[in-house]
């Protein structure tokens, strides 16, 4: 039995470990996404952690946590500065817009060798512990916890639901907007590191649309309501293709799409939802 | 100055394509307020099914042309009836159609793969028209023509239907609010097939047409539109067609000339470069107008 579970976790640690990753760009996405704006940036604050992470780990010398700490700083001083940009574009238009900038992203790392290593990226020789993720992972959870019960997790749900309604209350919904960008821009710079140390390896496709769609569908597919979702989100959307890899083999691909489709149809609020949850504890 | 004018032609036919695509993502976008990711998929699958009309079937080209179109069509009104639809009945917003339609792009994306036998296809010799037209002392292919040729009905259709017709005031109507539409005596759902229907067809005719000209019939051709296409409507606008068609065409030529002039691999930079420029200058696009906001 004990040799069982041993084999197990040397086959799916991995997995556990990227879901681990993925949960900080889905998180990333759903700081924005609570106060009512999608938006793909933070695979560019991701970018930017993740390539002068590497750039540090590299050349620096410095311990990790200071790394983690000036990646996330990365982040926020990207997502800063495209907050100021993007806040003045409608809803719809901040969409496109910031799908735009992942394109845009990874022709500016191809083109800038110097920071980027260009088209042969840079190859990062440190692993990652597993427990270093888990417990920065941690952090940044009691981070979302702390902001959902505050002032601003508050505010930023009425803004959500309806701008105008929290403008009569005297919410700036700009400055709450803002304040989103800067916690995406924190917690995707500090995703862009772990991603770097996991793969060990960055390339200008390791931030394209693939991390994009990859973190939005944790956010939406684990439920954009709640802190946890995008958690849970990111740890199913990165187990699915490994699952369906040791049930349906031929075609996983397949599989993957039409459990996808079937848990968005029947639970399009996402796995956890606080409205059904509280319905429930009312009906009871 | 042959050159410069034969590169111009096939800025112009490869614009052409990136704008017919762009104009069938942006009418979904505009009328359902949703970022389809499985748009290229239509694309592709317009190809291979037009590739199979002619390989197979033996038909005539302006037949096979019509059978990806129709191929198109067929597969965005399914993905809109099994993807979109059940959301749409439960009123949870248009987020969740955002993930429906990526697990639709896996999804044919990898029958794609199955169909084509995990390579790119290509339509033989003889299936479609591989002639010059010879003005002056230029030579014109004829299918760039012909690619020039159908964006130009694709665009002045779509304006005409979107601007002078009921039908494409019942289509703005629901791109507006669907309840007012439905209160003001649209079938909000016979308009959400036709549209969805009207997308997949434009897609799939930027799939023919993208497949013969560039030679290259698999799944990848719907990813490689979808880029393009996509920076076509941010730079256009997604309301207006004449926008987007104007913006694919620029897209086309500028990354045809950086290409012969300037430098291969800058291409795509300024194509992005200019996306990015007409995000910060005129975030509205080419023809839209400042819009007053709802409460």
């Amino acid at each position: 039995m004990l040799q069982r579970i041993a084999d197990f976790w040397a086959a799916y640690a991995s997995t556990l470990s990227y879901g681990m990753v993925n949960a900080f760009f889905a998180l990333a996405t759903y700081a924005t996404l609570s106060a009512g704006i999608l938006s793909f940036a933070a695979v560019t604050f991701g970018a930017a952690g993740g390539f002068l992470g590497a750039q540090l780990v590299l050349h620096s010398g410095l311990p990790m946590v200071a790394i983690f700490v000036l990646s996330g700083c990365a982040g926020l001083a990207m997502a800063l500065v495209i907050a100021v940009v993007f806040l003045r574009l409608s809803s719809h238009w901040m969409a496109l817009a910031s799908l735009a900038l992942v394109l845009i992203t990874r022709v500016f790392v191809l083109n800038a060798p110097v920071l980027t290593g260009g088209v042969n990226g840079l190859s990062i020789p440190q692993r990652l512990p597993m427990g270093w993720l888990a417990v920065a992972l941690g952090i940044v959870v009691i981070g979302f916890y702390t902001l959902h019960h505050s002032w601003y997790g508050i505010a930023a749900r009425a803004v959500r639901e309806d701008p105008s309604v929290a403008a009569c209350m005297g919410i700036d919904a700009r400055r709450i907007q803002f304040i989103a960008f800067g916690v995406s821009g924190i917690v995707g710079g500090l995703g862009g590191i772990m991603l770097a140390l996991y793969l060990q390896f960055v390339s200008p496709d390791t931030f394209f649309i693939g991390v994009a769609f990859t973190m939005i569908a944790g956010t939406v597919l684990g439920g954009s309501h709640h802190w946890f979702g995008p958690v849970l989100g990111a740890a199913v959307f990165t187990a699915l293709p490994t699952i369906m890899q040791a049930i349906v083999p031929d075609i996983q691909d397949i599989a993957n799409g039409v459990a996808l489709l079937l848990i968005m149809i029947f639970l399009p609020r996402g796995l956890i939802d606080p409205r059904a949850i509280r319905l429930r504890r009312v009906a009871r | 100055m042959d050159l410069f004018f034969s590169q111009l032609l096939n800025g112009c036919s490869l614009g052409a394509l990136y704008a017919l695509f762009g104009i069938g993502f942006g009418l979904v976008f505009a009328t359902m307020g949703i970022l389809n990711a499985a748009q290229g998929c239509y694309a592709s699958w317009g190809a291979i099914v037009a590739l199979y009309a002619a390989e197979e079937l033996h038909l005539p080209f302006p037949l096979t042309v019509l059978a990806g179109i129709a191929g198109g069509a067929a597969i965005a009104i399914v993905v809109d009836q099994l993807g979109f639809q059940p959301l749409r009945n439960r009123g949870v917003g248009m987020l969740g159609a955002l993930i429906t339609s990526i697990a639709f792009w896996i999804i044919f994306d990898s029958l794609a793969g199955f169909a084509t036998g995990q390579q790119s296809l290509s339509f033989p010799f003889g299936t479609f028209p591989a002639g010059m037209f010879t003005a002056g002392e230029v030579l014109l292919p004829i299918m760039q023509l012909l690619t020039i040729g159908g964006l130009i009905v694709v665009t002045v259709g779509m304006h005409g239907l979107s601007a002078h017709t009921r039908f494409g005031a019942a289509m703005r109507a629901v791109g507006w609010d669907p309840v007012a539409a439905a209160l003001g005596g649209v079938n909000s759902h016979y308009v959400v097939i036709v549209t969805a229907g009207l997308s997949g067809a434009i897609s799939g005719l930027a799939g023919v047409l993208g497949g013969i000209t560039t030679s290259n019939v698999s799944f990848m051709l719907g990813q490689g539109l979808m880029l393009k296409g996509f920076a076509a409507v941010v730079v256009g606008g997604y309301t207006d067609v004449r926008g987007t068609a104007i913006a694919g065409l620029a897209l086309g030529i500028l990354e045809v000339f950086c290409g012969q002039y300037i430098s291969t691999s800058l291409r795509d930079g300024f194509t992005y470069a200019l996306l990015l420029a007409f995000l910060l200058l005129r975030p509205q696009g080419l023809f839209g107008a400042k819009s007053f906001v709802r409460a």
